[in-house]
């Protein structure tokens, strides 16, 4: 019993991270119908840049919001200077160009501060100490029900659904909102009521990469350092999740991060043999094959989705 | 601009220029051996590995539309076959390339499978998602006892005997006593015949019925599959060939001696970079992947040394001396982005812009000779549907 | 007083040009109707006058060149187009694209909201559905909701691209009604394209017939029903 709750709570806590990668990429998607493979890079180039922060004496929670600002920067530049124009060309441009930002980004961390790049995909390249958001020495744990759970783990659950709570607020209750929900509705009618809708796509990118910015800074915290292959794994869980909760629907994304979280950590944790560390991201991967096979739009997306 | 000269498809003019071309790459590829240095060998090896894989990727994307960010698995599966064969089973490793190429291809066409229903970015993600896993696949304790786990296995590639510093082909030794340092050479000619015979796959089949077939397929299955174009018998057969294509050049990786699951080739970063070597050599043109992998191979060893600010040309110091790592990637990266802006059909298309410029090609007159079937090098970029966010409203119920 | 003049509107898409420079009037309290075939070019003069495609010739309202401003420039000026289709948010629901339709006032929510009972009060069966998503809604309360979302504007002028288009003639005629009403009680300057040449006519001050990208012929309603061969050729009757 205790086991389960540990191993309940660090899924939603892992879970958490991908809902948040997940939320920017849903984002991305609505307002521009594009998928952003960079999201997980532009996150890692913004923990990496909480890191420097952090090196420069600054506090973390005030590093972390400057660096949800500086990823914000980052998304709305990307959106206007190389999505905006090139989207004009074609999907595949477009995709390439994601591509090579990818590339690009993960390249310029290795360059700024990992003085060491890929190939080796985390094994064996520097890794930077990272702190946590909130208190994790071993000893920072409450006992609920007999089980040990970690109070980083709490906090972060705590964040993400404060977060997702002010989102909503924010998407369902201001302009700016209702106006990034009229352009993911309908891009050419949002021009006919007034909207600036390349002004509010730009606003969209931000508001994805700012959010993908906190997501790395949470994940580097739970895994203790950041590395230049931090963030492959946690995309495809996090595009496994946006696929689960319908890649329109921004409740689904969040939804699809806690559930893969979950399914994730019960499954390493309750069948070591044949998932165990290695599998665990051949598990999002089956999942993500499961649900476009079967039920393309997601649990909440809606059919529009479908029409590839 | 009126084009400066005029060559007719078929005739002498154009005939010479093939010929040329021909001798030319000819004498270059005899040259390398022969007279190159080691490393330029072992430079010109990697290109070849690149270029078969990029020519097997571009395969999939010119002909059906279908991006994969997978093929490092397939590329994998090569290079793990050969590997297990040779050190399980005592094969000679050159036994093991039909093997490993039918193998790709099953698992080629089964991943088509699902390929028919996933589309487009979906696609892309999945397959990314295989290509992280395969990795993982093979270090996975349930299959590490075949595959060597973490570690790898080593003595993969071919028995050389120490005294004579001979080896068996097929079991014959037609070599004599061939020395240990002539070994680069002879992976550099299996690398050469390996491109060649993908080359003429994809030139084939681009010629073939298939060939036809596919580019129909590719610009409106519907009416394709109306016309009696069996969607996904072509698919799978276009998805498992360049897979198993993929496949051949991993085959070479294993024969160097050692493999591991975290060479860059075989990890989702290889399947990025052949995607690279295709997008910037340009993607849908038949000899694009070849110009693409020489270029990348060019770049990549001419900047490899960067990383020590020494080393860098006086003029490019200031941008690169800054930070102590290898600018390739950087460079690339970059270089995909501009490239999306400026020649989205990377070098290939921008050759072919200047080129009809100058020369344009008179087609053979309607009615002669066989009717050729598309060429690849002429298909347009790969058109997806994009993911329309703005669905027109009027569904009038 | 002209609210808004075009002349030698040229517009078209890619290589291909629609309209060969036309000229087009739309005076204070008018209802102007451009009457026309398919592929006449009707959508086209729309996007052209709403800024949503690109075009050449002189465009003015009230008086100001708006040959240059971007789309939401224009709907700021205070002209508002309902698009062909209805253009309706289907995601969202019918109080949000009624709200979305706001979007360029600043007189506060208070002045939105009496608006958006004014509108429930001409249009009851949108009240009914207010929660609803829009996409949910019948052709015919889609076009409804596409009007008064344009309306929630407060726009000096509207533009109606085939407001008729796939609804039963019980609706459209009522649609109609609703326009006209509007246009008397309220002023509502109104530029309508249509096809459907009976009922358009009934509310119309003034008519263009468009024909390949060009006018061929324009009037009063009455002018253009006496003229024997206009009648026959383009009215059908």
């Amino acid at each position: 019993m205790e086991l389960f709750l540990q191993r309940l709570v660090d899924g939603f806590s892992e879970g958490s991270v991908y809902a948040l990668i997940a939320l920017g990429l849903v984002i991305i998607y609505r307002g521009t119908g594009h998928l952003n493979f960079a999201q997980g890079e532009m996150a890692l180039f913004s923990t990496y840049v909480v890191y420097q922060f952090g090196e420069w004496g600054i506090p973390i929670g005030i590093a972390v919001v400057m660096g949800m600002a500086v990823g914000f920067a980052l998304g709305a530049v990307t959106e206007v200077a190389i999505v905006r124009p090139i989207s004009k060309k074609s999907p595949f441009a477009v995709f390439i160009v994601t591509i090579g930002l990818f590339q690009l980004l993960n390249w310029l961390d290795g360059a700024i501060w990992g003085g060491q790049q890929l190939p080796n995909s985390g094994v064996g390249s520097k890794q930077v100490r990272f702190p946590s958001l909130f208190p994790s020495k071993p000893t920072d744990f409450v006992t609920i029900f007999g089980a040990n759970i970690k109070i980083q783990s709490l906090g972060v659950i705590a964040l993400v659904a404060v977060l997702t709570v002010g989102l909503f607020a924010i998407f369902n209750h201001t302009r700016l909102g209702l106006a990034m929900r009229a352009v993911a509705a309908n891009g050419d009618s949002a021009k006919l009521v007034g909207i600036r809708t390349g002004r509010v796509l730009m606003v969209s990118w931000g508001f994805a990469a700012a959010i993908g910015a906190l997501g790395g800074v949470v994940f580097a915290g739970i895994n203790t350092n950041v590395n230049l292959g931090l963030m492959f794994t946690v995309f495809i869980y996090a595009s496994a999740a946006a696929t689960l909760g319908g890649f329109d629907s921004p409740g689904g994304a969040v939804i699809g991060g806690f559930s893969i979280g979950l399914i994730q950590n019960m499954a390493a944790g309750y069948a070591p043999k044949w998932v165990g560390q290695e599998m665990k991201v051949g598990v999002a991967f089956l999942v993500l094959l499961g649900v476009l096979l079967f039920r393309p739009s997601g649990l909440f997306g809606s059919s529009r989705v479908e029409r590839v | 601009m009126k084009p400066l000269f005029n060559i007719k498809s078929g005739g002498p003019a154009s005939w010479t220029i093939r010929l040329s071309c021909t001798l030319v790459l000819a004498y270059v590829l005899l040259w390398i051996p022969t007279s190159g240095s080691n490393s330029l060998i072992d430079t010109a090896t990697t290109a070849l590995t690149l270029m078969g894989a990029a020519l097997a990727l571009n395969l999939l994307l010119g002909f059906t539309g279908q991006i994969s960010l997978g093929h490092s698995a397939f590329f994998g599966i090569g290079t793990y076959t050969t590997a297990i064969f040779v050190t399980r089973w005592g094969w000679s490793p050159l036994k093991t390339l039909p093997v490993a190429f039918a193998l790709a291809f099953v698992v080629g066409a089964l991943v088509s499978l699902p390929a028919l229903r996933i589309k487009g970015v979906y696609l892309a993600l999945v397959t990314l998602a295989l290509g992280v896993v395969f990795p993982q696949f093979i270090k996975w304790p349930k299959i590490a006892w075949l595959t060597g786990g973490s570690r790898g296995l080593t003595d993969t590639g071919f028995k050389f005997d120490k005294d004579n510093r001979t080896f068996e082909l097929f079991g014959w030794n037609p070599w004599g006593n061939l020395r240990g340092e002539n070994v680069k050479p002879f992976y550099y000619w299996i690398a050469v015949v390996i491109v060649v015979i993908v080359y003429l796959i994809c030139r084939g089949l681009v010629k073939s019925r298939v060939g036809r077939s596919l580019v129909a397929i590719r610009d409106n299955s519907t009416a394709a599959a109306v016309m009696g174009v069996n969607l996904a018998v072509t698919k799978g057969i276009v998805f498992g060939l360049s897979a198993a294509m993929c496949a051949l050049p991993g085959c070479l990786t294993a024969m160097k001696g050692t493999v591991t699951p975290d060479t860059t080739l075989l990890t989702a970063i290889g399947s990025i970079t052949f995607l690279i070597v295709m997008v910037v050599g340009g993607a849908g043109s038949l000899w694009g992947p070849i110009v693409g992998a020489i270029v990348f191979q060019f770049i990549t060893e001419k900047t490899g040394d960067w990383a020590d600010p020494k080393e860098i040309p006086s003029i490019l110091r200031p941008l690169f001396s800054w930070s102590d790592v290898a600018p390739a990637g950087g460079i690339f990266a970059l270089t995909l982005v501009i490239l999306m802006f400026v020649a989205p059909l990377g070098l290939a298309g921008l050759w072919k812009r200047v080129v009809t410029r100058i020369v344009n090609v008179v087609p053979k007159p309607a009615g002669s000779a066989t009717v050729g079937a598309p060429e690849l090098s002429t298909v347009a970029m790969p058109t997806w549907k994009p993911q329309p966010v703005s669905a027109e409203a009027d569904e009038v119920k | 007083m002209t609210l808004l003049r075009a002349r030698g509107l040229t517009a078209g898409y890619g290589p291909v040009t629609v309209l060969q420079g036309i000229d087009v009037e739309v005076n204070e309290g008018e209802i102007v109707v451009v009457l026309g075939a398919n592929g006449a070019g009707k959508t086209t003069t729309m996007r052209a006058i709403s800024g949503t495609i690109p075009r050449q010739g002189s465009i003015e309202f009230e008086g100001r060149n708006i040959q240059k401003a971007s789309t939401d420039a224009i709907v700021r000026a205070g002209i508002v187009q309902v698009p062909q289709g209805r253009g309706t948010f289907p995601e969202l629901t019918v109080a949000d694209n009624l709200l979305a339709g706001a979007y360029v006032r600043r007189d506060g929510a208070k002045a939105v909201e009496d608006d958006i009972s004014k509108w429930y009060s001409v249009f009851p069966r949108l009240e009914e559905r207010a929660l609803q998503r829009a996409g949910s809604l019948s052709g015919g309360e889609q076009q409804m909701l596409a009007i008064a979302r344009a309306l929630m504007s407060r726009p000096k002028l509207l533009l109606c691209d085939e407001p008729s288009m796939g609804l039963a003639p019980l609706i459209t005629r009522e649609l109609f009604k609703v326009i006209g009403g509007l246009n008397r009680e309220e002023g509502l300057s109104v530029l309508l394209v249509e096809q459907n040449a009976n009922l358009a006519m009934q509310i119309a001050s003034r008519v263009y017939l468009l024909e390949t990208g060009v006018i061929v012929a324009s009037g009063t309603a009455a002018e253009l029903s006496a003229d024997d061969s206009i009648r026959k050729a383009y009215l059908g009757f």
